[in-house]
């Protein structure tokens, strides 16, 4: 056994072991990327860095074997700027988005790429919960969302942006039709929440508080649930059969609304704040509630809020929605209604409400023409697709499969497993620092039958190579050439599906990126 | 074509042989037949060996040997190594790239005549900047010259190719005296072939009875071809820079005495001046040895040989003439007088440093070898000289080869190893042919194979012929390649002194490492570290090129200053130019101040300069060179040459470089400096092995010590007019309206009335500097 102390903690391994693996064993997170058990890979990603309390000199600690008295720094600043330094310099060689631009622009970050997916491949059902995770109103947004996400969409420089707003209509519509379905609850929490006002920010915290299995009171001054989207938007935007059904749908959940009751400082000190576990403020424009919103702090735009968990100056009062700040677009109000139920969720269950944190993202500019034949691979080549019936009426289920099939995989399939988004996530990692080079072109190889290869991802470990090598491919995967321009090829120009014929699986999950990535399964 | 293709390859691999480490020397094999590696032959190899498609692609195109395009009939190699770079060579390449008509990527001519490519250094320095086209070498080469060069090729009458090795005249019976020729790399570039064909030529029709030999480099690469004439009691006379038709008058001066020769002798006279007016047209320069104000006196006054003892006196190739200069004592008396440990035990007293770069103590490698348990080792000696601007280790193998065989043999008796292997760059052809040449008469004569010498250590040693990696210089990679990898370095501890070649112990040690060996055996330790300074003992080589009025290969006592090397031994600077900077240890290195030439060279004092001994490149830079260009050019260097694989090597380098052309082409910001220095250490400390660690280098001196030049570039101004995106070409009131510069413009940017002051348009100027070098009066500037 050989003794070494990491971060002061003494450690006893077998000769012979890794540092890395001697950390791991103790429990200590050293980030890796390029290594593999099993796989004398060469060191080279680097972000294991740790570093020699006596020298000061830095090292990759997957690939130095422990030796007796090793005294070792895995996690003091210098060790983690080091570590950051090399994911930043891989990003800025790593061309792709993690998540879609058209789901980076939607204020609800929805993830529509897999929406379009499910409903390209006629699974509808499954598409609508896709889109519920975080828009509680699909059917009515479908109606009348200004679509940001469409101007986002990458096919728009090649023809037109994939229709992502009416296909969340059809998936809705298609829901209304038949099962109407609503997401398990979770276990009754016993509180109650009040919700002031059942304009489209008072109804997703309704749909969301719900779902967290708290009990909700919908309050609005109008003898009709909906808010703007009832009294702003004219019927021939958005019909009152889809409003309806919306809020029809929540009330079936387990909202009680008292319709007709304008609450005023009076009812919210005597009933309200003594009545309920909780209050959402989401009363709409602020000019009309003047009275009551007096009792919070507020700007001149609107009532103030902690950013993120939407607390206003008052404990377990939440605010969103226009009361903030008159919003243009029902999504944000939508997004910020699922935001304040979740903060409000966390205050009932005696937690401090902490933001959902947007997790580290990849991207890149425009499509250059070359890439866009590497983005059509996957994608049906069909101009946009006008559903046949009119606007109003939508996307027919053969329609909105055309359209679905148009969408062109921007995101990244290994969005949740990519080490590199995960370790600049925790190093925070600033994708922009070293983007002094041209981008790379972005490249998709997608002639194997289960796997798509994006070189252009590629942190050049390696594993795969030595991965095919241990399993006797004969063809397998090979580096070409070598400094920067370095990558990953199959020899003799051959195809994938030549390179990859034992190893598949083991290689597309050694991977430490999306560059291998399994197919979207249908 | 594919049956000749498959049966082609069917004999090379059963020549050369079936395992995984013989791709290499397959591939090579392979391309000497078709000049570059046919799909078929590739997969030829791989259906009937047991090397796989992924090896066979990996290595193919890791190296630059290796071509996978078919090329033209020539080939053109445009040297730009460092010495050729400050002397403009990239402006050589783009005007032979535009008079080829080359587009984006292509490397060969629509006609498939020429096929132009880049290398880091043909070893021609002094000839700067040069380019070859197959074997024939054009020196001094400017872009006007370019298309007069393509045409004197094609039209040039080939004599039938004089033989390698010419018919020796030893043995002839009366001998009048000796005539000396060197033929190392450079002074065959420079036509000492033709002049020795002369030479015999003349011997024969005059029926003189001479000794003709043709001796390795002396060093004085700026006088070459240089013949030596030594007659019995006489002190040598040396002719510098000879043609062949002057090697009539110069031998029957020597010996038919009673012809005068005026012209010569005038041109003695006229030393001096030619000295400094060094663009008089070739003529034959004539020094006798015994004069101490010559330029051959200067250049080797100073100098002490011990790598390169009797240079210029010996025949490479020539084992008795080597023993009747002590060769083979040393290991002769290490055989049958000393153990191992004594052996050890001198070179560690020496204080003997490796040569290589580093500077690792010797005596401790040679014992840590000695102690590692293992029934076999292995001794490398390292020849993959990768320094675009050194030519030290070609030279000492293509001079000395005995010297280092010995010098091999002797460490390998030292530290246990039967099995030995030079490793020497496919680039150095003479000097894979001159080792191969003495490891045969070696094994003849008993020197190699078992029982060396008659004494119970038995050595042989094999070639192993680089395939042109830079990273492979680093022990490891060296050791990768051998073994038929990609020449990837890895992670040490384990180091090759425990773990090398196929896992055992190996000893690696540079060229110029091992020629010192048998001169220190046969000296004593005491001798060796009697010179020197405290922490570098001995003498150190140098391949002195660049800005300078005599470079060449020299070979100095540690401790001597930058400027005794610069100002003495090198003549100064050439054109009345100022002294700015050197260049030292190559991509691996820094550069020193002017201001700084007081220094010793020695270990701790460059690297104490942000420097490093390096292998031994040292190019003096002048006021016209510009350091923010000088950085860049090692960077694309290093970054080319980095193996891809850690993080800061593959992508720092690259980021750096183009942070370096950003300031440049005058787009650079103050941010963007604090940024280059901060990647610049952080690629220093994360890179695994020297390559990366030492490339930030030349960046870091550069800022170190010419931090207001990058400033000036920031400011949109480049000091010294050397980067392109921050020059305008134009013409001022000197111009007598001669239209010389308008008719030789590729590009049509400039209009030119006759006997009118003539106007550059710098929208169209390519800025090939044509104009400038064709301008009568010096009316083209650059602003």
């Amino acid at each position: 056994m050989i003794h070494l102390t990491i971060d002061h903690i003494s450690l006893s391994v077998p000769e012979g072991s890794s540092v890395l693996e001697a950390a791991r064993t103790a429990g200590m997170d050293i980030p890796s990327m390029c290594y593999k058990e099993g796989h004398d890979n060469h060191p080279s990603c680097m972000v294991c860095m740790v570093r020699d309390r006596k020298t000061g000199n830095l090292f990759p600690s997957c690939s130095i074997k422990v030796t007796e008295g090793m005294d070792l720094i895995s996690n003091d600043e210098q060790v983690k700027e080091a570590r950051r330094d090399a994911l930043e310099l891989l990003l800025s060689d790593h061309v792709g988005d993690c998540e879609a631009p058209c789901s980076l622009a939607c204020p609800a970050g929805m993830n529509i790429p897999l929406m379009n997916r499910l409903i390209a491949a006629n699974r509808f059902d499954e598409s609508l919960k896709v889109v519920k995770e975080e828009i509680a109103l699909p059917y009515i947004l479908g109606f009348i969302c200004p679509a940001p996400c469409e101007k986002a969409c990458r096919r728009r420089q090649i023809d037109d942006s994939v229709s992502i707003c009416l296909l969340k209509r059809f998936v809705a519509a298609e829901d209304e039709k038949s099962g109407q379905w609503l997401p398990p609850v979770e276990v009754s929490t016993g509180k109650k929440v009040a919700i002031l006002g059942s304009g489209p920010a008072g109804l997703a915290a309704a749909y969301y508080l719900l779902q967290k299995g708290h009990g909700c009171v919908v309050y609005d001054k109008n003898a009709e649930a909906g808010g703007a989207l009832r009294y702003s938007v004219p019927a021939e935007k958005l019909t009152r059969a889809a409003l309806d059904a919306e809020i029809h749908r929540i009330e079936r959940y387990g909202a009680r609304f008292i319709l007709g009751t304008a609450v005023s400082r009076e009812l919210f000190a005597s009933e309200i704040s003594k009545g309920y576990d909780a209050v959402i403020l989401a009363t709409g424009d602020t000019a009309v509630e003047g009275e009551l919103l007096s009792l919070f702090s507020s700007s001149k735009s609107g009532i103030s809020v902690t950013e993120g968990t939407y607390e206003t100056s008052e404990a377990g009062v939440f605010a969103c929605g226009s009361v903030l700040r008159a919003q243009k677009m029902a999504v944000r109000a939508v997004a910020q209604g699922k935001a304040a139920a979740l903060a409000a969720d966390q205050y009932l269950r005696g937690m401090k409400p902490i933001p959902e944190r947007k997790k580290f993202n990849s991207r890149f500019d425009k499509l250059s023409e070359p890439e866009f034949a590497e983005y059509l691979r996957e994608a049906s080549g069909e101009k946009q697709i006008a559903p046949g019936g009119g606007e109003m009426a939508g996307f027919t289920p053969e329609e909105a499969i055309r359209e679905a099939a148009r969408c062109m995989h921007c995101d990244c399939r290994k969005l949740d497993e990519c080490k590199l988004r995960n370790y600049a996530d925790a190093y925070h990692a600033d994708r922009k620092k070293y983007a002094t080079g041209e981008r790379k072109l972005m490249t998709r190889h997608t002639d194997h039958p289960e796997v798509v290869y994006e070189p252009e991802k590629c942190i050049r470990c390696g594993l795969c190579i030595d991965i095919t090598v241990k399993n006797n491919e004969y063809t397998g995967l090979t580096f070409i050439g070598r400094g920067f321009d370095v990558r990953i090829e199959v020899p003799f120009g051959k195809p994938m599906s030549a390179a990859l014929v034992k190893s598949v699986k083991e290689c597309v999950e050694s991977c430490p990126t999306g560059a291998l990535s399994f197919k979207y399964k249908t | 074509m594919k049956d000749n293709i498959t049966g082609i390859v069917d004999r090379i691999v059963g020549r050369i042989g079936k395992t995984t480490d013989k791709v290499i020397p397959l591939l090579q094999a392979i391309q000497q037949e078709f000049n570059y590696l046919p799909e078929e032959a590739l997969q030829r190899v791989c259906d009937t060996t047991d090397i796989v498609p992924s090896s066979v692609y990996g290595i193919a195109t890791f190296y630059s040997q290796f071509r996978l395009r078919p090329v033209g009939k020539h080939i053109i190699k445009v040297c730009v190594g460092t010495a050729c770079h400050v002397k403009g060579a990239m402006l050589v390449h783009d005007a032979l790239r535009r008079e080829l008509k080359l587009h984006n990527h292509e490397d060969t001519d629509a006609g498939g005549t020429f096929t132009i490519e880049q290398v880091a250094c043909l070893g021609c320095c002094t000839l700067a900047p040069v380019v070859q086209i197959d074997d024939v070498t054009y020196g001094h080469v400017t872009t006007g010259k370019v298309p007069e060069i393509l045409d004197d090729f094609l039209h040039l009458k080939r004599s039938p190719a004089a033989p390698a090795v010419a018919p020796t005249l030893d043995g002839v019976e009366r001998v009048q005296g000796e005539i000396r020729i060197g033929l190392g790399s450079c002074c065959v570039a420079s036509g000492s072939a033709a002049v020795k064909s002369e030479i015999e030529n003349t011997l024969r029709r005059n029926n003189i009875h001479v000794n003709v030999k043709h001796v390795g480099c002396v060093g004085i690469c700026n006088q070459v071809p240089i013949l030596e004439i030594q007659k019995p009691g006489e002190a040598p006379s040396f002719y510098a820079k000879i043609k062949p038709e002057e090697v009539n008058e110069v031998i029957r001066h020597h010996f038919k005495p009673e012809k005068a020769m005026p012209r010569l002798r005038n041109s003695l006279y006229n030393v001096f001046d030619q000295l400094v007016t060094k663009d008089m047209p070739h003529s034959v320069k004539h020094y006798s040895s015994g004069e101490t104000d010559t330029p051959v006196a200067e250049f080797l006054h100073g100098q002490v040989s011990i790598a390169t003892e009797y240079r210029g006196e010996m025949k490479p190739s020539d084992i008795n003439e080597y023993k009747s200069r002590d060769g083979f004592k040393a290991l002769h008396s290490c055989l049958h007088e000393k153990s191992p440990a004594d052996v050890i035990d001198i070179i560690a007293k020496s204080g003997l440093r490796g040569r290589g770069g580093a500077g690792f103590p010797t005596g401790v490698k040679w014992k840590l070898v000695r102690e590692a348990v293992s029934e076999e080792k292995f001794m490398i000696c390292n020849g993959d000289e990768g320094d675009p601007g050194a030519f030290m280790d070609r030279m000492l193998l293509e001079s000395y080869p005995f010297r280092i065989l010995e010098g091999m043999i002797i460490a390998a008796y030292a530290v246990g190893a039967h099995n030995g292997l030079f490793y020497i760059r496919a680039e150095y052809p003479l000097a894979v042919k001159r080792i191969r040449e003495a490891i045969e008469i070696c094994r003849h004569e008993g020197i190699l194979g078992d029982h060396v010498l008659g004494s119970g250590f038995s050595f042989d040693v094999r070639i192993f012929e680089g395939a042109g990696a830079f990273v492979c210089g680093e022990e490891t990679s060296l050791i990768a390649s051998v073994e038929g990898k990609r020449g990837l370095p890895t992670m040490r501890p384990p180091y090759p002194a425990n773990k090398g070649l196929h896992g055992k112990p190996t000893l690696i040690n540079n060229v110029e490492t091992l020629s010192l060996i048998s001169w220190i055996i046969r000296h004593g330790a005491e001798a060796f570290n009697s010179i020197g300074t405290e922490n570098s003992k001995g003498t150190k080589v140098f391949a002195l090129a660049g800005k300078i009025s005599r470079g060449g290969l020299i070979e100095v006592p540690m401790g001597i200053s930058i400027r005794k090397i610069v100002e003495e031994i090198g003549g100064g600077i050439p054109d009345g130019k100022k002294f700015k900077a050197i260049q030292i240890g190559g991509p691996s290195g820094g550069c020193i101040p002017a201001s700084m030439a007081d220094i010793p060279i020695d270990y701790a004092s460059l690297t104490a300069a942000g420097a490093m001994m390096g292998s031994g490149g040292l190019i003096v830079l002048d006021e016209s060179d510009c350091m923010v260009d000088i950085a860049r050019y090692f960077l694309s260097f290093t970054q080319d040459q980095s193996c891809g694989r850690c993080t800061f090597c593959r992508i720092g380098t690259r980021r750096m470089l183009e942070i370096l052309e950003k300031i440049s082409n005058g787009k650079g910001t103050d941010c963007d400096l604090a940024e280059l220095e901060s990647l610049a250490l952080k690629t220093k400390s994360g890179s695994i092995c020297g390559l990366g660690k030492s490339a930030p280098n030349p960046v870091l001196t550069t800022l170190r010590y010419f931090r207001e030049e990058y400033e000036a570039h920031i400011h949109g101004k480049c000091p010294t007019g050397k980067c392109k995106g921050l020059v305008k070409y134009s013409i001022t009131t000197d111009c007598i309206g001669c239209t010389r510069c308008a008719q030789q413009c590729p590009s049509g940017a400039i209009t030119a009335n006759p006997y009118e002051i003539h106007v550059v348009d710098n929208e169209k100027c390519i800025q090939c500097d044509i104009c400038r070098q064709a301008c009568p009066v010096n009316a083209v500037i650059t602003t």
